[in-house]
Formats: structure tokens, C-alpha cells, sequence
């Protein structure tokens, strides 16, 4: 018999990777299953999709042990954190899905949407395990490639041809800068493993601050564009638009929680020795970008739009953890993550339901009135935005809570002050939506078709708002441990 | 003798190349597409330059792995761009312009 010799030695801990490995099997099995699914029954498709993610989330808390493993010679790391943000992306994921069930029905090649949603979120996965800029990069383009075809789906509609064709320019130029900041750091360091780039660059002759420098910024430019703040937004608006809607909520949760997590894996990592740099280009950005948000947000008349700036403003947000840095601040991160993933996805939610014949349900008229005919709609939906609002007692008030905390223990109090001012100026336009809905006539006719599973889901994610809003301490905690052994 | 600078000054300018065309090209899309693709060309020049002179192979592996997503890219954005003239019947970028606010 012959011996058979790897060349190299076989992957360790190939385990770790047991999740990705089934969705990536099982998602190139559903392509070929889908072939043999007759058309009028492609929701199947969509159950399998979500058999495929049960599967992975049983396997990911199989392997995952509270330790944190590194995997296939040290590209792959799985550790709490990674393990936590995993969760929040297959739980969006499977909202996402469920949203879509319905709602494309009427499209063609369907299981392809659900197949190319699973791949997505396989990018997802690798991303938030990456402590390797080349692992980074794959997860982000199997990611980014998956979504640009996602956000173009709807092929007869112009809207959506176009905002793919935008999101897709901007999104390769931003991975280009992205590539090119990882080349100045390789050629300093002359590693792509974050924690040896992190070793090195604390070491680095003061000749090559330069080229330190070059990198910094066109990797913290690349990340800011995936993960849309500003100035690099202005993908975000068009792509949320113009894309279905289960895939604009599905855009606004997963990958940012797969990019942000990989942004803090990086300053945390390979940035220690420019922390004095990063914290004052992240706190510029921050500053606009929680402008930018919540005051276009006021002036557009279409609620995807309005939510897609109001995302912008969460980033925002979200980017005061990171500056605070340290584990309160990324644990922050992860309590407004999570509670954004419930509460932005309800709203898009709410969004489906209100698609009826012949109306779009996108505009602010078309939810005028609403409260008269559908009262839960109408509760629902004043509670997400409510809690988007970050009022008090509403999941959304704690996850400000948790990253203004951090921030001002870290010493940022000017900047937390500035965020609370636009926290108020953001109440204005989603308190909006609410008079619209409460105190307003009915301008469109609302004859809405009965849809179960959507009711179903707007109901639990308003219902998670509320009970994460008056009994957050189990997430909090969750995420303090989550981000024990990062930074 | 041709020393790293000079490749890196080539790299720069080529990348420079591409986000210059992106932004200023007022005419067809597949321009971008090209531009985009002068960029990943100029980081993979940047890489093996660095891997080279490095004496590390990390580089000049990590530029198969660019190369290979670049032409996934270029395969995804013409699909769109198919996509799109079909609906509008034209590439032109002034013609991009039904999302706006």
C-alpha cells in the first residue's frame, strides 16, 4: 500500500472550523438540490437554508469550549468573541432568510437568493475568525461578492441594477485601498498575521513611520467603507434602497457586526503601537459620521432611505467603542451590535409587511394612519423606533448605554457629549414615522396580505427590544465575557 | 540596479492611476472596471516587490489569492453591468442616476 505523505503538515484543530466547513458543503449541495425543486414549491429552498443554519449554529456550539483555539497553521482563530459574533450572524442571517421567504417569491432563480445568502454569511464566519489579513480578505470578498449580486437581484428593476452597480464600484475600490494598506504593513513588518504585525510595528525604526502611517490610514479607510462610515457612506444609502428589502435588513446587520468585529481585531492586534494615531482618525470619523447620519436622515421622505442614514448614525455610535478601545469599550461594541441586529432588522420588517399591491410601503405617506387600521403594526413598529431612538427603557437606551459608558471611562467625555446631542437629533425623524402612524389620515389604501411568518418575526424582535430593554444585565454579561483575551 | 523604491513609486503611481480614472471618468463603466483592475494590479506589483526584497514567500502567495478574487470581481461587476444596460439601455455613468436624495 502506498504511504501517502502530505507535503506539509495536516491542518491542527481542523475542528475549529467545523461550521463553516457544513455551510460551506451543505450550501453547494442546495444548489444542486435546488435544480430538482419545481418551481412553484422554490420555498424549500428557504427551509433548507434554514436547516443549514441550525446545522451550523448545533456544530459551532459543539466546538466552541470558552477557550480560544488558532486553527490551519494559524489563519483561523476561534475564541469566545469570534464564537458570540458568529451567533449574532447566523441569527441575522435566518431572520433575513425567513423575511425573504415571502417576499421573493414572485422573482425568478430563487434559490440562488437563499444559496448566495448562505455564502455571505460563510464570509461572515471567516471574517469574524480572521486574525490574518489574508483570511480577512477572503471572508470580506466572499462576503462583499455574495451581497452585490444579492443587492441586484431583482434584475427587471432598475432601482436595484443600479444600486448594485454603485454598491459594487465603491466596494472594490474600497477593497482595493484596503489591499493597499495591507501591502505597506506587510513590507514594514514582513508579516499578514495581526498579532506578529502588532509585535513588529511596536518595533519599527522610526525611518519607516511613513509607510506605517500610508498603511493605517488606507486600511482604516477600507474598513470604514465596509462598514459605512463616513466620509466613506455614500454606497449606503443608494445600495439599502435599492436592494430588496430583506436584503437591505440584512445588510444592515450581519456585515456589520462581521466587519466591526474584525476592526476591533485589528486595533487590538496589529495597532497597539498607533493608538495615539488610530484613536484621533477613528474620533474625526465618528464625529462626522454621526453628523452625516442623523441629520440627512431628517429630510428623506423614504423610510429605507431614512433607516439606511440612521444605520450610518448607529456606526456612528458603535465607533465610540472602538475608540474607548479596552474590553468595556469592544464589549460595548457587541451589546449594541446585538441589540441593533433585533432592533434594525424589526424595522425592515415592519417594511416587508407593508408592501401591498401596487405599493412599495417605502414611503413615510404609506404608514400614515396606520394605527387606526393595524394596531400591532403600528405598536411594533413605534416600539423599534423608539428603541432605534434609544429611549429609555428600550433595548436601544442600553446599548447606547453600554458604549457611552466605556467611552467616557476611557476619557472621551467631549466626544460622548457631542453623541448625545445627535442622539436627540436622531429622536426627531424616528418619532416622525410615529406621528405618521398615530396621528395622521390615511392617505393609500391598506389592504394588506396576511403573511404569518413576518408577523411572527416583527413580533419577536420588538418583543426581544423590550425584554433586552428592561433586563439587559444576561447580554451585557455575555459580552464582557465574550471580549475576555481581546485588545 | 533597480532598487524597491522604484517599484513602490511604479505601484503608487499606477494606484493612483486607478482612483484618479475612477473619479474623474465621466464616460462608461467598464472604464472603472479597469480602473479597479489597474488598483489590484498595482497592490500585487507592491506585494511581490515587498516579498522579493523581503526574502519571504507570504507576499508573492497572498498576490495568487488577490489575483483570484480580482477575477471573480471583474466576473460579478460585468454580470451587474449586463444587468443594468438591459434595464437602461446604456453604460454611460451620467446615466447612474435614479437613486438620489
Amino acid at each position: 500500500m502506498a504511504n501517502v505523505t502530505f507535503p506539509f503538515p495536516f491542518p491542527e484543530h481542523l475542528s475549529a472550523l467545523l461550521p463553516e466547513i457544513l455551510v460551506a458543503v451543505l450550501a453547494m449541495a442546495l444548489l444542486i438540490v435546488d435544480l430538482f425543486v419545481p418551481k412553484e414549491r422554490k420555498a424549500l429552498t428557504g427551509y433548507l437554508s434554514l436547516a443549514t443554519i441550525l446545522v451550523a449554529g448545533v456544530a459551532l456550539m459543539q466546538v466552541a469550549d470558552g477557550t480560544s483555539v488558532t486553527a490551519f497553521y494559524g489563519f483561523f482563530t476561534l475564541d469566545p468573541f469570534a464564537v458570540f459574533s458568529k451567533l449574532l450572524i447566523l441569527a441575522g442571517t435566518a431572520i433575513a432568510i425567513i423575511m425573504s421567504l415571502d417576499y421573493i417569491r414572485s422573482e425568478e432563480n430563487v434559490g440562488e437568493y437563499f444559496v448566495l445568502m448562505l455564502f455571505a454569511m460563510l464570509g461572515m464566519m471567516l471574517l469574524v475568525s480572521a486574525n490574518n489579513f489574508v483570511t480577512m480578505y477572503l471572508g470580506i470578498e466572499l462576503m462583499a461578492l455574495s451581497i452585490y449580486v444579492l443587492v441586484g437581484y431583482q434584475r427587471d428593476t432598475l432601482r436595484s441594477n443600479e444600486a448594485a452597480l454603485k454598491y459594487f464600484i465603491l466596494g472594490s475600490l474600497s477593497s482595493g485601498m484596503l489591499l493597499y494598506g495591507i501591502t505597506f504593513f506587510y513590507g514594514v513588518t514582513s508579516s499578514l498575521d495581526f498579532k506578529q504585525i502588532g509585535e513588529a510595528l511596536a518595533a519599527a525604526p522610526s525611518s519607516e513611520h511613513t509607510a506605517v502611517l500610508l498603511g493605517l490610514v488606507f486600511i482604516i479607510a477600507g474598513l470604514a467603507f465596509k462598514v459605512s462610515m463616513a466620509p466613506f457612506h455614500m454606497w449606503t444609502p443608494d445600495a439599502y434602497e435599492g436592494a430588496p428589502t430583506p436584503i437591505t435588513a440584512f445588510m444592515s446587520a450581519a456585515p456589520k457586526v462581521a466587519g466591526f468585529v474584525v476592526f476591533v481585531r485589528i486595533v487590538a492586534d496589529a495597532l497597539p503601537a498607533l493608538e495615539h494615531e488610530t484613536v484621533m482618525i477613528l474620533s474625526g470619523m465618528a464625529v462626522l459620521t454621526m453628523a452625516v447620519g442623523n441629520l440627512a436622515a431628517i429630510a428623506q421622505r423614504n423610510i429605507k432611505r431614512m433607516l439606511a442614514y440612521s444605520t450610518i448614525g448607529h456606526v456612528g455610535f458603535v465607533t465610540l467603542g472602538l475608540i474607548a478601545g479596552s474590553g468595556s469599550g469592544y464589549a460595548g461594541m457587541l451589546v449594541y451590535l446585538a441589540i441593533y441586529l433585533f432592533m434594525g432588522m424589526g424595522a425592515f420588517a415592519v417594511i416587508v409587511l407593508m408592501r401591498r399591491e401596487g405599493i412599495q410601503g417605502e414611503l413615510l405617506d404609506d404608514f400614515a394612519g396606520l394605527a387606526k387600521v393595524r394596531p400591532g403594526y403600528a405598536l411594533a413598529m413605534g416600539l423599534l423606533l423608539f428603541s432605534l431612538a434609544g429611549i429609555p427603557f428600550l433595548g436601544g437606551f442600553w446599548a447606547k448605554y453600554a458604549v457611552f459608558i466605556a467611552a467616557v471611562q476611557a476619557g472621551h467625555v467631549y466626544l460622548v457629549i457631542y453623541a448625545l446631542l445627535f442622539s436627540v437629533v436622531g429622536a426627531f425623524y424616528y418619532i416622525r414615522v410615529v406621528k405618521y402612524m398615530y396621528f395622521d389620515e390615511a392617505r393609500v389604501p391598506f389592504d394588506f396580505s396576511e403573511n404569518r411568518l413576518m408577523q411572527a418575526t416583527v413580533a419577536l424582535t420588538a418583543m426581544a427590544v423590550v425584554v433586552l430593554g428592561i433586563y439587559p444585565d444576561p447580554l451585557m454579561e455575555l459580552c464582557r465575557q465574550a471580549v475576555i483575551g481581546i485588545g | 540596479m533597480i532598487v524597491l523604491s522604484d517599484y513602490l513609486i511604479v505601484a503608487a503611481l499606477l494606484f493612483s492611476l486607478g482612483v484618479i480614472g475612477l473619479f474623474l471618468n465621466r464616460k462608461n463603466v467598464i472604464t472603472i472596471l479597469m480602473c479597479i483592475e489597474l488598483m489590484l494590479l498595482a497592490v500585487n506589483l507592491n506585494l511581490v516587490a515587498f516579498s522579493h526584497y523581503l526574502n519571504d514567500l507570504a507576499g508573492q502567495v497572498f498576490v495568487f489569492f488577490v489575483l483570484t478574487v480580482a477575477a471573480s470581481e471583474v466576473a460579478v461587476g460585468l454580470a451587474i453591468l449586463v444587468a443594468f444596460y438591459r434595464t437602461r439601455r446604456s453604460i454611460e455613468v451620467e446615466d447612474i442616476n435614479t437613486l438620489q436624495g
